[in-house]
């Protein structure tokens, strides 16, 4: 990202349930406000929640940062977890290491990371061992 | 009123209106603004879903309905009452009773709509198998939930149930039974609905899904349950006008729309806060494994309704009283159904059409520019909520200000700021 994006914001993430799933819909909302690309605003919604729930479930809290500009939305999902292994793995569909708990909330799937990837444009995981984790997401206009 | 052309059936008294800030606390569309010390109501936005009318304490909102007097244009008239209404009376009261009561009341005919919400979930099962995919389902049953998706959901348009609700239906139908069988022109047929909501008129007036309606007019219980209550008890059980089971019977609350389905994942949400979450949750893809989602505005469904007589929770205890006294085994014939499904009766005239709301600004590049100075506003702000200013909270006063409905002054404490430097 060069360029100043139009709009930009974060927004936290805690980690409890109590209040999961409340970052994704700010940024959703925010979109829909704007009259943003239809498509575009679905696919955030997916993804979004989709990263968010994992920030809440492995990643103890972090931040979402949305970028808004013209023509795609960038969106950075960030957390000071216990990072991710296996990051290959990790992108499995059907791979999760969700605890009994989680499973019962409908979570584990292991649908989250290959969901992401497939409604984003671009999609970048970083993720270091006792540091965290974080996604760049590029969402398109028209993609 | 005559069911002409009013956007919606909420409306504010200005002459009760002391532009207190409850109301537009209460909307969950943010649809009320305070101008001039009286409520306005941004009519793009409301759903009709009645929460300010419960928060008044001035009796300043009203929810219009039909007078009585309109029906005397209407040589014969017909009542549809809502389950609900069966809720409303004492432990000894029969839904039987109730319906004689309002042809006591003057009513030329009275229909069990119980009776056709039994007939629509055997419709939503047929559906629901010759449809398997996409899913959630979602039920279209109450405007104000329609309302709300057609405004911010659009992706779950094709989510809807593609039948028409019970009440239509039944209008549908004895308007056309009845012309016939009592040799009247369909136009002198009023026929009436009597419900706990607030949407209703609005769903009349402005039907989605629908060309017109079929219905003439909504009476809400409040207005017609002290006469009813008079006519009640003294009635003879010799006419037999329910026709309802339990499964019928349950529709006036929240889970009765899935109650008859023999589903596996069916979800039944209630309540304004909790059916914008689980719609959330939808659109954030997360419900694929359910295959029904019964949505209803108002806490614990229909029964907890605005313009009701009885507490919601006592009404409740009626119902599940009332549906276990006339069983949970459907009555309706499966095969009809599937007849009449197979003919198209049940089916919506017309597509749902999504009604987006107005961008923050036509252009897109200024729309996403106006997003960002919403935030810095916002950070301006004094962040104390309080709605002084005239709009619900802090973030709206910042889109207010940005869209040129509101100015930075209108803060109380920004202006506090000024006069004392
Ligand atoms: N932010 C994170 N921090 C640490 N581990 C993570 C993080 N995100 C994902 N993981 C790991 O990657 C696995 C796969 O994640 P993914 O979101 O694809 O599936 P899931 O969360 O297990 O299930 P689902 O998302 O379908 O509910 C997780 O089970 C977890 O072990
Ligand atoms: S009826 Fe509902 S949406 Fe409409 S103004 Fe009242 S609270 Fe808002
Ligand atoms: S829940 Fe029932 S009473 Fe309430 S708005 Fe919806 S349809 Fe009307
Ligand atoms: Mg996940």
């Amino acid at each position: 990202m060069t360029d100043q994006p139009l709009f930009k914001k974060a927004f936290p993430v805690k980690g409890d349930f109590a209040s999961a799933g409340e970052a994704s819909v700010k940024v959703k909302n925010i979109l829909k406000d704007i009259g943003y690309d239809s498509g575009v605003i679905r696919r955030v919604a997916v993804a979004t929640y989709e990263a968010e729930m994992n920030v809440v479930m492995y990643g103890g809290g972090g931040e979402i940062v949305m970028a808004v500009n013209a023509d795609h939305v960038n969106i950075i999902i960030v957390d000071q977890g216990p990072g991710i292994p296996d990051i290959k793995q990790a992108l499995v569909e059907g791979y999760s290491t969700a605890t009994e708990e989680m499973r019962e909330m409908g979570f584990g799937a292991g649908m989250g990371l290959p969901n992401i990837r497939k409604n984003s444009n671009e999609f970048t995981i970083d993720s270091e061992m006792g540091k965290g984790t974080r996604l760049d997401l590029v969402f398109r206009c028209g993609g | 009123m005559t069911p002409e052309t009013k956007l919606h059936s909420i409306q504010i008294d200005n002459e009760k209106c002391i532009g207190c800030v409850l109301c537009m606390r209460a909307c969950p569309m943010k649809a009320i603004r305070i101008r001039n010390d009286k409520a306005v109501i941004d009519p793009l936005r409301c759903v009709d879903c009645g929460e300010c009318y419960r928060v008044c304490p001035h009796d300043a909102v009203i929810p219009e309905t039909t007078s009585f007097s309109y029906l005397k244009k209407f040589k014969y008239t017909v009542a549809l009452p809502s389950p609900v209404l069966y809720m409303q009376f004492g432990w000894e009261v029969m839904p039987n009773q109730v319906l004689q009561g309002l042809k006591r009341f003057g009513f030329d005919y009275v229909y069990d709509v119980a009776w056709m919400c039994e007939n629509v979930t055997a419709a939503y099962e047929v559906y629901m198998q010759l449809h398997p995919t996409l899913k959630p389902k979602i039920s279209t049953v109450c405007p104000a939930v329609v309302r709300l998706i057609t405004h911010l959901y659009p992706d779950l348009l094709n989510h809807f149930i593609p039948i028409e609700s019970p009440r239509e239906l039944a209008a549908k139908r004895l308007r056309f039974k009845l012309a016939i069988e009592r040799n009247l022109k369909p136009e002198e047929i009023g026929i009436i609905h009597i419900t706990s909501c607030a949407a209703k008129m609005v769903s009349v007036n402005h039907p989605v899904g629908l060309a017109k309606s079929h219905l003439d007019g909504v009476v809400s219980i409040k207005d017609i349950y002290g006469d009813l209550l008079d006519l009640i008890e003294d009635v003879e059980e010799d006419v037999i006008l329910q026709k309802s089971s339990g499964v019928g019977l349950g529709w006036a609350q929240s889970g009765g729309e899935i109650r008859g389905m023999n589903l596996e994942n069916a979800l039944a949400v209630s309540g304004v806060s909790d059916v914008i979450r689980i719609l959330d949750d939808a659109e954030a893809g997360r419900l694929r494994n359910i295959d029904y989602l019964e949505l209803l505005i108002c806490p614990d469904g229909c029964i907890g309704g605005p313009m009701v007589v009885q507490n919601r929770h006592i009404a409740k205890q009626r119902c599940e009283t009332l549906v276990k006294m006339f069983g949970e085994k459907s009555r309706v014939s499966r095969k009809m159904i599937r007849r009449l499904f197979n003919e198209g009766f049940y089916k919506m005239e017309e597509g749902i059409e999504q009604t987006p709301l107005p961008p923050l600004d036509p252009d897109p590049i200024k729309a996403i520019q106006k997003s960002q100075k919403i935030e810095e506003l916002l950070s301006q702000l004094c962040g104390k909520e309080c709605g002084a200013c005239g709009s619900p909270d802090c973030r709206t006063l910042a889109r207010d200000i940005v869209v040129g409905e509101a100015r930075l002054t209108d803060c109380v404490f920004i202006e506090e700021e000024k006069d004392n430097p």
